[in-house]
């Protein structure tokens, strides 16, 4: 059973290299057998797969609910004024990503994101501020 | 609360000691039923892979807690994640499973190192052989569907599949599998245990205008005023959300149980309240429901997959004030056809949200209409 490596592989590859490009899911798929069209679909199925290439630091935005209910659209805004970039571009810099994602399960803590996997909540401008200066030295 | 009540793997040695019989019987008799949302008692899911012949079997623990506005799973992952395991380390025993796994979201990856020490802690004290993996998802809502899920572990597109058979009969790799949700497997070590277990209990996820938001314990059937008061709220509010799926309600006094929901066109689910008050808009909220469901939506089967992202149209058209009264009609109509067409539970439910939000709040989003 290969297939089921995909998703860990994928994952591998994800962390690697910030995302999954052409080549690598040709090379995956010399090297398990697994048709490049399932890489690709698997690939592009999952949210935190990227097929394009990614900023090093990945910024995703909750964009659930209750995250939208406490403001998770000043934090788009904040970050806009900082990174000069909207959800689903990159910084000319390479240095920041930025998305909307689906309910991170902080609801109790919003507006929240994560940065590179990691949580962060009860976000406002001055938090992001940092936050991002930290990312940027 | 009662969830947080450690078990110390007293429950595993009273399972071993009774046996397969004896725990099925426990929990039946106890009345432990599924915490996911649909509610399905337990211990005639694990009787119907116990009967299914088959040299090897599977134990899932659906940790795909991806509904918005619902974060038990998160609490009982962070601070009994032993108790989990011995539920796993039981439920595989009882329907005679060798290997397990837990399907973590994407999200949660951060609880991975605590919840593998907790699978090395608890297999090493209790010397089970269940062998005990993490698969860790890569975003998706839908991987919370346990068709979807199986799909995910199998390393495919996680999109749904249509039952029958249903997974305790052919599951995993078409092997019988049993699924259950993190706090179902939490519950049945309590339940084996401790005499006083009580099976109404249930976490409610409390979010949105509130000040004091979290997790509340309380048995079905408690007041609703009485839930979104201990939140304190900022303002009077003014409807009602039970998750995305679950749909919504004007905000008035109803003792939360199933029945009294369903009578309301909502579903309660997994005891998510998301609280919204005047100041915020229904058409928002509908918006922001409408774009995660067209994002989330895993492109099987057409009425979800084009309907989700009409609806988005529709409700931005009415958004932007160029949309008339009829866009509502047609708004609903759409809505009622991928609510009674979809494949899986995801698109079933996608539109809840919509029928019921046209059913209270027509005139918020009326008012953004033109009058011709």
């Amino acid at each position: 059973m290969v297939q089921d490596l995909l998703l860990p592989i994928l994952k591998h590859e994800q962390k690697k290299s910030g995302y999954i490009s052409e080549a690598a899911i040709k090379r995956i798929s010399i090297q398990t057998g697994i048709p490049v069209s399932r890489i690709f679909g698997v690939a592009t199925f999952y949210s935190m797969f990227h097929t394009k290439p990614q900023g090093k630091n990945m910024i995703e935005v909750c964009h659930g609910p209750s995250c939208h209910l406490n403001g998770s659209f000043n934090v788009l805004k904040s970050l806009y004024k900082s990174l000069k970039i909207k959800p689903g571009e990159t910084t000319k810099d390479k240095k920041f990503s930025l998305h909307t994602c689906s309910c991170i399960g902080c609801c109790d803590k919003g507006p929240a994101m994560l940065l590179n996997g990691k949580q962060y909540t009860l976000l406002d401008e001055t938090k992001l501020k940092a936050i991002i200066k930290k990312c940027r030295s | 609360m009662q969830i947080l009540r450690k078990t110390e793997l007293k429950a595993y040695k009273k399972a071993k000691k009774i046996g397969q019989k004896g725990v099925i019987e426990i929990l039946s008799k106890k009345g432990l039923v599924g915490r996911g949302g649909a509610a399905f008692p337990t211990a005639r899911k694990w009787q119907f892979a116990i009967d299914t012949k088959s040299d090897t079997k599977y134990v899932i623990c659906n940790a795909d807690e991806g509904e918005p506005g619902t974060f038990k799973d998160h609490l009982v992952l962070e601070k009994v994640p032993e108790n989990v395991i011995e539920g796993i380390i039981i439920a595989a025993e009882t329907i005679a499973a060798k290997q397990a796994y837990i399907y973590l979201r994407g999200e949660y990856e951060y609880l991975k190192p605590k919840i593998q020490k907790a699978i090395s802690s608890v297999l090493k004290r209790s010397g089970s052989k269940v062998k005990i993996d993490i698969v860790v998802g890569a975003g998706a809502y839908v991987c919370g569907d346990e068709t979807a899920i199986i799909k995910s572990i199998e390393g495919y597109r996680g999109q749904a599949y249509l039952k029958p058979p249903f997974p305790p009969v052919e599951g995993l790799w078409g092997k019988p599998t049993v699924i259950n949700n993190v706090g179902t497997l939490a519950n049945v070590p309590q339940a084996i245990l401790f005499d006083d277990w009580d099976p109404h209990l249930r976490l409610f996820s409390l979010s949105g205008d509130v000040t004091k938001p979290g997790i509340y314990e309380f048995p079905m059937g408690v007041s609703l005023k009485k839930l979104i008061e201990l939140g304190k709220p900022k303002n009077p509010v003014k409807a009602v959300y039970f998750g995305c799926f679950g749909g919504c309600m004007p905000y008035k006094e109803i003792l939360l149980t199933p029945e009294n929901v369903c009578g309301q066109n909502c579903v309660i689910g997994a005891g998510t309240i998301i609280v919204v008050d005047n100041t915020h808009s229904i058409v928002d909220m509908a918006e922001t429901i409408a774009k995660f469901y067209a994002f989330e939506s895993c492109g099987k089967c057409t009425p979800c997959r084009e309907g989700s992202k009409r609806c988005l149209d529709l409700i931005a058209k009415i958004q932007s004030g160029k949309a008339t009264k009829q866009d509502c009609d047609t708004l609903l109509d759409l809505a009622l056809h991928i609510h009674e067409t979809s494949l899986c539970g995801l698109g079933q439910t996608a539109t809840n949200h919509l029928i019921t939000a046209l059913k209270y709040f027509r005139e918020e989003f009326e008012q953004k209409c033109k009058l011709h």
